[in-house]
């Protein structure tokens, strides 16, 4: 308890706890690179961007969310940059976003469209700016939406995130938002699953009755109890899932599943489908402590571990992953489809790792390696850290899972530049090379600050920046 | 006299009082774009370095403060063997069924190797 409580003494220090109004100041002195590489400013004054692609001719495209953590609700975009930091509107969407990941293919864009509101949908958007929906009604009104897209072979490949935490609804899920809107939504799995019976008891905040207990297990509607040996049949679609579609439009086909919130998408250069997925929160009726994001290889049919494991590990009975003074985490499910594989990486905890590319050209350098995008601890929403975590670009290799900084904010600590006040990186939310792989393009999100009271994001703080060699 | 469990009570609040003040009084950052890359001429540095990453990455990111403090700065090769073996505060202990004493000896040789590493001499 002594020993605890020299955690506990310490408040939490995240990147987002900032006690000013920040103004975003976009400086390149305070962002340092490995020697050899310069950064410039492609574009400013965003709001909420989160993705960017390139067409034929090597001109950069960004999308703005249209929705943030907060309940902030703006219009959804694509926009062409221009040069000059200037930007010019090809389409716009309604009011269901977030936006969360944009591809070219073939003289069309491809959006994935988070849905919070209406459902996921996967988007093509012409170079005109004709919209035309190839999937809706993904189950995306939770806290994770859908996510990438990344095409290969004729086939858009996207990501599912779950409605929940940790697989329960929880009084967490009405602080998102989402569940006065949709009381009955919950995480649908992609195949049957057994479930342990155990459920978890809270305070009801659905209904005025005083001292009204709620009590609600894994896969199943806000208080809604479950019974050991219960059997929630699966279905595709389904939440923590990569699925896929033809290019064309078509059916929807499970890829893998049982992840968590699967954000990133990228083929390595061999063609190996690379995802990233942010990992567990200390929050809600189920909280998990202690879980990096990951960095998966994905193997077509596999399950890999959502909501009982953590990078390949099981959480159940695990002081590794037991929120200080609070219960160890049991397990949800009775048995599980296969033992998850081993990660190909473990990134820091809360560091919200989203947007991967691979680089490609020796140009460039670091071929075969990952580039991943972090976002940024939300602490204390998720849970406590000790300092910021994330907010910068790192690279992975695949082969061994060591994990080095790329651009990071300079200074004696790590963080947001809002954080350190300074004009460096805010939240870094997406890397892409450009088609000829000379290029490193970082979509930083903008300023989020982060209360006890939740996110708060702040308009046309968004940023895009490119990274070359000198000698280019 | 003291009893074991008084003895390792004191020896933890020791280890832990020590970690506070060397993470709280120094800089525990380590950054290839601020110090350059850490030469990597020892095997055990090598294996050490991706043993860290499956197990210690993830709370301590590059030996940094996160989730948990800094180890960057903290001089004690024992006072980490004793944290990885018997945890502190929150972190929790790893058996040596989960890192083996000779994975922890190369952990332990690249977090030596990472401490002393600092701003390159040729200008970084």
């Amino acid at each position: 308890m002594l020993l605890t409580n020299c955690y506990r003494l310490k408040s939490s220090s995240g990147g987002g706890q900032i006690d000013y109004s920040p103004i975003r100041k976009v400086d390149i002195s305070d962002i340092a690179l490995p020697k050899g590489y310069k950064i410039e400013v492609v574009a400013t004054n965003l709001t909420f961007p989160t993705a960017i692609t390139f067409d034929d001719e090597g001109t950069p495209y960004v999308i703005e969310a249209g929705y943030s953590y907060g309940e902030v609700w703006t219009e959804p975009k694509l926009l062409r940059i221009d040069g000059k930091k200037e930007t010019t509107l090809i389409a716009s969407g309604g009011k269901n976003g977030p936006w969360t990941g944009v591809e070219y293919h073939n003289g069309n864009f491809y959006i994935a469209e988070g849905g919070q509101l209406k459902g996921g949908k996967i988007l093509r958007i012409s170079p005109e700016g004709k919209v035309t929906a190839l999937i809706d009604s993904l189950p995306s009104f939770g806290d994770h939406h859908t996510n990438a897209p990344a095409i290969k072979d004729g086939f858009i490949y996207f990501g599912q995130g779950t409605a929940t935490n940790s697989g329960v609804v929880g009084n967490d899920n009405a602080a998102f938002g989402w569940l006065y809107r949709y009381e009955n939504f919950h995480d649908t799995p992609c195949k049957d699953i057994t479930l342990t019976g155990i459920d978890y008891e809270t305070e009801n905040i659905l209904t005025e009755v005083p001292d009204d207990i709620a009590v609600t297990g894994a896969y199943s509607p806000y208080n809604t109890p479950t019974a050991d040996g219960q059997v929630i049949q699966g279905k595709v679609p389904c939440n923590g899932a990569i699925m896929r579609i033809p290019v064309e439009g078509g059916p929807v086909e499970l890829v893998a599943w049982g992840f968590r919130n699967p954000y990133g998408l990228a083929f390595s250069p061999d063609g190996t489908l690379y995802i990233t997925e942010n990992g567990y929160d200390v929050r809600g009726s189920r909280p998990v402590w202690g879980t990096g994001d990951v960095l998966w290889e994905v193997i077509p049919g596999t399950w890999y571990g959502w909501p009982d494991f953590s990078a390949g590990e099981r959480l159940e009975n695990d002081e590794e992953f037991k929120p200080p003074n609070q219960d160890l985490v049991k397990p949800v499910l009775a048995k599980y489809p296969n033992i998850p594989p081993e990660p190909a990486a473990i990134l820091g905890v809360h560091s919200s790792s989203n947007g991967i590319d691979f680089s490609t050209n020796s140009d460039f350098g670091y071929v075969g390696k990952a580039f991943i995008a972090q976002f940024g601890d939300m602490a204390p929403g998720v849970g406590k850290v000790m300092a910021p975590v994330g907010f910068k670009v790192v690279t992975v290799d695949v082969s061994n899972g060591v994990i080095e900084d790329f651009a990071v904010n300079k200074g004696e600590v790590n963080g947001p530049a809002s954080w350190l006040k300074e004009g460096g990186l805010e939240r870094p939310i997406d890397v892409q090379f450009n088609p000829a792989g000379t290029a490193l393009y970082i979509v930083d999100f903008g300023i989020m600050k982060i209360s006890e009271r939740g996110p708060k994001p702040l308009k046309e703080t968004g940023a895009v920046f490119k990274v070359t060699r000198e000698d280019e | 006299m003291m009893n074991a469990d008084t003895r390792f009570t004191l020896l933890s609040f020791a280890a832990c009082l020590a970690v506070v003040l060397f993470t709280e009084s120094c800089s525990v950052r380590r950054s290839i774009p601020i110090d350059g890359p850490l030469p990597l001429t020892d095997s055990s540095v090598v294996q050490g370095r991706i043993h860290f990453m499956a197990h210690c990455h993830k709370c301590h990111p590059s030996g940094e403060t996160g989730l948990g403090g800094g180890i960057n700065k903290i001089p004690f090769n024992f006072l980490k063997r004793f944290q990885a073996r018997h945890g502190l505060g929150v972190m929790p202990s790893f058996t040596e069924r989960e890192i083996s004493d000779e994975e922890l000896d190369k952990i332990l040789a690249y977090l030596q190797a990472l401490r002393k590493h600092n701003k390159r001499d040729d200008g970084w």
